[in-house]
C-alpha cells in the first residue's frame, strides 16, 4: 500500500510540471509587451523597463522565469499581478468562494444523482426510469449557461425566493440556486452513470445468492446493489472536483460571484498573465489531488482491488 | 442398501429434468462466416426507434448546414431596425431580435458553425485519441508512459479554462481570422485538450483485447505486428471509441456555445447558434421577449439531445450484455 502511494505520488509529479510549463507556455510565449500594455499610451523609460522587468522576471529566459514561477508557488508565493495586487492575496480571497460553491454543488449532484439513478436502475424501463433518462438528456443538451439564466428568470426575478446575484454576500442560502445550476450537469452524468451501475450489478451473482438466501428485496438492493454501485459514482466525483471549478467560471458569471472561475476569466480578459498561470495551477493541483485521493479510496471501497 | 426414509431435515424436492437439446456440431453452417459484430449491431440498431428518430433529426440538421437556402431565402444579416424585438409573426415566424435580424434565418444558418465544429472537433480528438491510446496499449512499455503521462498533463488542465486560455492565445497571433478561421481557432483549442478522454479510452479497450486467443491465433498464424495491430486489434477495440466520440459531439456543440457566451469563442461577426444565445441574454433579463433566446437555444438543444440518443443507442447495440 505505501509503496503504491509513493509511486502514484511520484507519477503526479511529472503531470504537475507538464501542466503548468503547458499554460505557462501559452499564456507567456505570446507576442506583446506586457509592460507597454501596463503603460498605456505613455511612453516607457529604460529605467522603469528594466525595473519592472526585473519585477516580473521578463528579462530571464521562458523556462528560467518558469522554474521560479514554481519556486514561489511551492511556498505559496504566486509573485504580483500586473495591477499590483500579490496574486497569493487574490486566490485566498476568492479561492473559499468558489470552494464552497463546488463544495455544495459536489453534494447536491451525489445524493439527487445516486438516489434517482438507483430507482431509476431497480425500475429499469419503468416511467420514473424513462422521465429520469430524458430529464438527464435534455440538462446535458442545453448549455448551463441558458438553463442558469432560466432558473435566475424564474426562481431570482419572478418568484424571487432567493436574489438573482449574490454578489459578495456569499450565504448558503444565496449560493444554493448557483451551487444547483453549477452541479446539473454533473447531476446528470451521475443520475445515469449510478443507474447503468444498479442495472450491471443487480444480474451480479452475489446479488442473486443473496437473493436465494432470502434475504429481502430491500435490504439487497441497500447492501448489494447500491455500496457496489457507488465504486464509478466515487472515481466521477474526485475528477468532477476539477470540471466543477472551471465550470464555476460560467456560473459565477451568471450570478455575479467573485470566486477562482471570475478572477480566471477576468484575468484572461485583461492578460494578467501571472494570475492566469497560478489559478491554473491551483486547478492542477485540486485535480491532481483529488484523483489521488479516488484511488486510495478505491481500496476502502472495493477490498477486490489490491495495490502491490 | 439406500435408506429409504431419509432422515430428518434432509428431505428433498427434486425437480423433473427438462432438456433442451443442443445443435450437432455437425450442424452449424460452416460455409458462411459467422456474423461480423458491425452486422449483428446492425440488426438490433434498426429495431430502436430512438435510433431512427435521432437520426432522422440528424439527417434534417445535416440538410440545413448544407443547404440553408432551402428553407430561408432572408439574409441572416439583413438588420431592419424597425422591426427590433418583434415577436414571431406570418412570414417570420421565429420573430426578430434586438438588431432586427429574422430569428428563424439566423437559426437556420447558425447552424453550420455548430455542427462544423461538433464534428471536426470529435473527428480531429478520435484519430489521436485512437493512434496514441491503441500505441501505447499495444506496445505497453516506455512508449506507454510517455503516452500516458502526456495525455495526463493535458487532462489535468480543465477542458473550459485550458480552451479559453487556448483561445486567447491564439487571438493574440491569429487576430482578424474570418469565418472559416474562426471555426477552426475553436476546433483547434477544443481538440487540443480534448483527446486525452479518447485516448484513454482506446488504451483501456486495447488493453483488454491485446491478448485475447484470436489475437495470438493471428499472430501465429504469421501476421506481423502492424497487420495485427490494424487488422484484428484496432477494430475490435472501435465501439467504446464510437459511442464516446459521438456523446463527445453533443459536449463540444455545448463548448462552443459556452465559449461564444463568454465572448472568446466566434467572433461576433459569424452567424452561429452560440452567438445568437449570447447575444439573447440582455433582452430577456426581465422575462420579455423570449422567443429571442428560446430558438436558437432550442435548435442547439435539439441537435445535442440527438447525438447523445444517437450514442445511447449505437451504445445499446454495440455491447452484446446491454441487448435485450
Amino acid at each position: 500500500m505505501w509503496r503504491y502511494i509513493v509511486r502514484r505520488l511520484l507519477q503526479t509529479i511529472p503531470v504537475v510540471l507538464g501542466s503548468t510549463l503547458l499554460i505557462y507556455a501559452l499564456v507567456f510565449l505570446q507576442p506583446g509587451d506586457p509592460i507597454v500594455a501596463l503603460f498605456g499610451e505613455k511612453p516607457v523609460s529604460e529605467a522603469a523597463r528594466a525595473q519592472l522587468e526585473a519585477q516580473y522576471n521578463l528579462d530571464q529566459p521562458f523556462l528560467i522565469q518558469w522554474l521560479l514561477f514554481l519556486k514561489g508557488a511551492l511556498v505559496g508565493d504566486f509573485g504580483i499581478s500586473y495591477s499590483g495586487q500579490p496574486v497569493a492575496d487574490l486566490i485566498a480571497r476568492t479561492l473559499p468562494v468558489t470552494f464552497q460553491l463546488a463544495f455544495m454543488a459536489m453534494i447536491i449532484e451525489a445524493i439527487l444523482g445516486v438516489i434517482a439513478g438507483f430507482y431509476a436502475g431497480i425500475r429499469r424501463g419503468k416511467i420514473f426510469d424513462s422521465t429520469m433518462l430524458i430529464v438527464s438528456l435534455i440538462v446535458i443538451a442545453i448549455p448551463i449557461f441558458v438553463l442558469g439564466f432560466a432558473l435566475q428568470l424564474i426562481f431570482g426575478v419572478q418568484l424571487q425566493w432567493v436574489p438573482p446575484t449574490v454578489g459578495s454576500n456569499t450565504t448558503f442560502t444565496n449560493l444554493l440556486l448557483p451551487a444547483v445550476v453549477l452541479g446539473l450537469v454533473s447531476f446528470a452524468y451521475v443520475l445515469r452513470l449510478t443507474r447503468t451501475s444498479v442495472i450491471e450489478n443487480l444480474t451480479a451473482d452475489h446479488v442473486r445468492t443473496a437473493r436465494a438466501h432470502g434475504v429481502s428485496d430491500s435490504l439487497v438492493n441497500r447492501r448489494h446493489v447500491l455500496r457496489n454501485s457507488l465504486i464509478p459514482v466515487v472515481t466521477f466525483l474526485g475528477a468532477d472536483l476539477g470540471t466543477l471549478m472551471a465550470g464555476a467560471v460560467v456560473t459565477e458569471g451568471i450570478f455575479n460571484i467573485n470566486g477562482i472561475g471570475n478572477l480566471a476569466y477576468q484575468a484572461i480578459l485583461r492578460g494578467e498573465n501571472p494570475t492566469v498561470v497560478s489559478v491554473v495551477t491551483i486547478m492542477v493541483l485540486i485535480y491532481v489531488v483529488a484523483s489521488l485521493l479516488v484511488d486510495l479510496l478505491y481500496a476502502a471501497l472495493d477490498p477486490r482491488i489490491r495495490y502491490a | 442398501m439406500l435408506n429409504q426414509t431419509p432422515l430428518l431435515g434432509q428431505e428433498r424436492f427434486v425437480a423433473p429434468a427438462v432438456e433442451t437439446e443442443h445443435p450437432l456440431a455437425a450442424d452449424v453452417d460452416t460455409s458462411q462466416p459467422p456474423e461480423s459484430q458491425w452486422k449483428q449491431a446492425w440488426k438490433s440498431l434498426r429495431t430502436s426507434w430512438i435510433f431512427w428518430a435521432s437520426s432522422i433529426l440528424l439527417l434534417i440538421v445535416l440538410v440545413v448546414v448544407l443547404f440553408p437556402g432551402l428553407f430561408t431565402s432572408v439574409d441572416p444579416r439583413a438588420a431592419d431596425l424597425s422591426r427590433s424585438l418583434e415577436g414571431p409573426q406570418p412570414g417570420h415566424i421565429f420573430g426578430f431580435d434586438r438588431q432586427g435580424y429574422d430569428v428563424f434565418a439566423r437559426t437556420i444558418h447558425g447552424a453550420r458553425a455548430s455542427v462544423v465544429i461538433g464534428l471536426l472537433t470529435t473527428l480531429i480528438v478520435t484519430i489521436i485519441g485512437l493512434f496514441t491510446g491503441a500505441i501505447a496499449a499495444f506496445f505497453g512499455g516506455w512508449v506507454d508512459t510517455i503516452i500516458s503521462r502526456l495525455a495526463d498533463i493535458f487532462f489535468a488542465i480543465p477542458l473550459l479554462l485550458a480552451a479559453i486560455v487556448g483561445l486567447s492565445a491564439l487571438n493574440n497571433v491569429w487576430p482578424n481570422r474570418g469565418y472559416w478561421g474562426g471555426v477552426l481557432a475553436v476546433v483547434f483549442a477544443l481538440a487540443a485538450f480534448g483527446w486525452p478522454q479518447l485516448t484513454r479510452i482506446a488504451r483501456g479497450a486495447v488493453m483488454e483485447i491485446k491478448n485475447l486467443e484470436f489475437v495470438d491465433a493471428a499472430r501465429s498464424l504469421g501476421s506481423s505486428k502492424w497487420r495485427n495491430l490494424f487488422t484484428h486489434i484496432i477494430p475490435n477495440a472501435l465501439p467504446p471509441v464510437i459511442v464516446t466520440a459521438t456523446v463527445s459531439l453533443g459536449v463540444y456543440i455545448v463548448a462552443e456555445a459556452t465559449l461564444s457566451f463568454l465572448g472568446i469563442g466566434l467572433p461576433p461577426s459569424v452567424v452561429s447558434w452560440g452567438n445568437d444565445i449570447a447575444a439573447a441574454q440582455p433582452q430577456v433579463r426581465s422575462g420579455d421577449n423570449l422567443h429571442v433566446l428560446f430558438f436558437p437555444a432550442g435548435a442547439l438543444a435539439l441537435t445535442v439531445l440527438s447525438f447523445m440518443l444517437l450514442g445511447d443507442a449505437v451504445r445499446d447495440a454495440l455491447d452484446p450484455k446491454a441487448r435485450k
